[in-house]
């Protein structure tokens, strides 16, 4: 049963996510509320061991969200089944490219999903930096990964070692 | 251009799959590298028609545009393939490393790098808020649904694809009144 569930829950991830890896995140959040498979706090270690494992962000998440659940059968259900509306439309698009991209629906569609994922990774930013308010430490090095973005956006990883190894150096102070 | 098998495509995929770390910008070089300028291919036009085209699918967007490369080589076979091929290592590495690093979570070290690391992911997601919408056409109805959408996310509390839903039923009856029939 609990394959079931989380088959359903990582197609509608598949279906819903725009914008990449990081736009997945959103919805384990909600998964975790709802579900229970995973605390939130196991959430966020799981989204760090899966930014700095080889691979993209949101497959490694995925594998282990889905490897959190129910082990190895889990960890495939959740990474196939997140790929799996990808791989139909990419099918779909490939075959009817340009009657696709002139429908009036699908256009629609497309221009309504573009604020709704901007408001749903904004909304989850504000949900993580709520607990770290406080923490004088987090806000100051997340000012300083904002301010080095400000121009040019680097490599993921330039961001994720950087902070690993601030961290790191301040746990040593 | 030049022919390329299956299994070829796949291994060329696990490979990718395994190169890749953080967000899956980077794998537009690391396929140009691979078939455009190495094995001549695909083209380069092609490719980042592909990659544009990717962006706005939903999921994974590395995925996405290595199913579009394994479509146009081998058709739905290769799409499949390429699928497979890229979650390989992924997936691998999960299942084998994470069960060692959850066993390092009480080490005082390990504590640091995951709060550096969560930080960081904090940074990206808000990156991510503005790249998309830098690219986004701003107008009207943008605005609009933006707010309307963060409203009922932060303060009502609604699940991520019941805004979804809701959303796109309002997006479609706005434009379907506000378009014209002829412009449709």
């Amino acid at each position: 049963m609990i394959y079931l569930q989380l088959a359903i829950e990582f197609f509608k991830i598949g279906v819903l996510s725009f914008g990449g890896g990081y736009a997945t995140i959103p919805f384990l959040y909600h998964l975790s509320q709802e579900y229970c498979w995973y605390s939130i706090e196991e959430l966020t270690n799981m989204i760090a061991v899966a930014s700095i494992t080889p691979g993209p962000v949101g497959i490694n998440v995925a594998t282990y969200a889905g490897l959190k659940t129910s082990g190895i059968l889990g960890a495939m259900t959740a990474t196939v089944l997140e790929m799996l509306p990808s791989l139909i439309l990419v099918l779909v698009v490939a075959k009817l490219l340009k009657k696709f991209s002139d429908n009036f629906y699908v256009k629609t569609i497309i221009e309504t999903l573009k604020p709704v994922s901007c408001a749903l990774l904004l909304s989850v930013a504000i949900n993580l930096i709520k607990p770290e308010l406080k923490d004088i430490k987090a806000m100051l090095l997340l000012s300083i990964l904002l301010i080095l973005s400000w121009r040019t956006k680097k490599d993921p990883l330039f961001y994720i070692l950087i902070s690993a190894i601030i961290g790191v150096g301040l746990s040593l102070m | 251009m030049q022919k390329i098998s299956l299994f070829k495509l796949f291994l060329i995929f696990v490979k990718i799959g395994a190169i890749l770390l953080g967000g899956g910008y980077v794998i537009l070089p690391i396929l140009m590298n691979e078939f455009v300028e190495r094995r001549n291919l695909i083209s380069q036009d092609e490719l980042l028609n592909y990659f544009a085209l990717s962006q706005s699918l939903p999921g994974i967007i590395a995925a996405n545009i290595s199913m579009f490369v394994g479509y146009k080589l081998l058709g739905k076979r290769g799409s499949l393939i390429a699928m497979l091929g890229i979650i390989t290592i992924p997936f691998l590495t999960i299942i084998l490393l994470a069960s060692i690093i959850e066993s390092f979570t009480e080490n005082l070290y390990i504590q640091s790098v995951f709060w550096g690391v969560g930080i960081a992911v904090i940074a990206l997601i808000m990156l991510t808020v503005k790249e998309m919408w830098q690219k986004a056409n701003k107008n009207l109805f943008f605005y609009i649904i933006f707010i309307a959408s963060l409203f009922s996310l932060v303060l009502l509390n609604f699940s991520p694809s019941k805004t979804f839903l809701i959303f796109i039923i309002i997006g479609v009856i706005y434009k379907r009144i506000t378009t014209p029939m002829e412009a449709r």
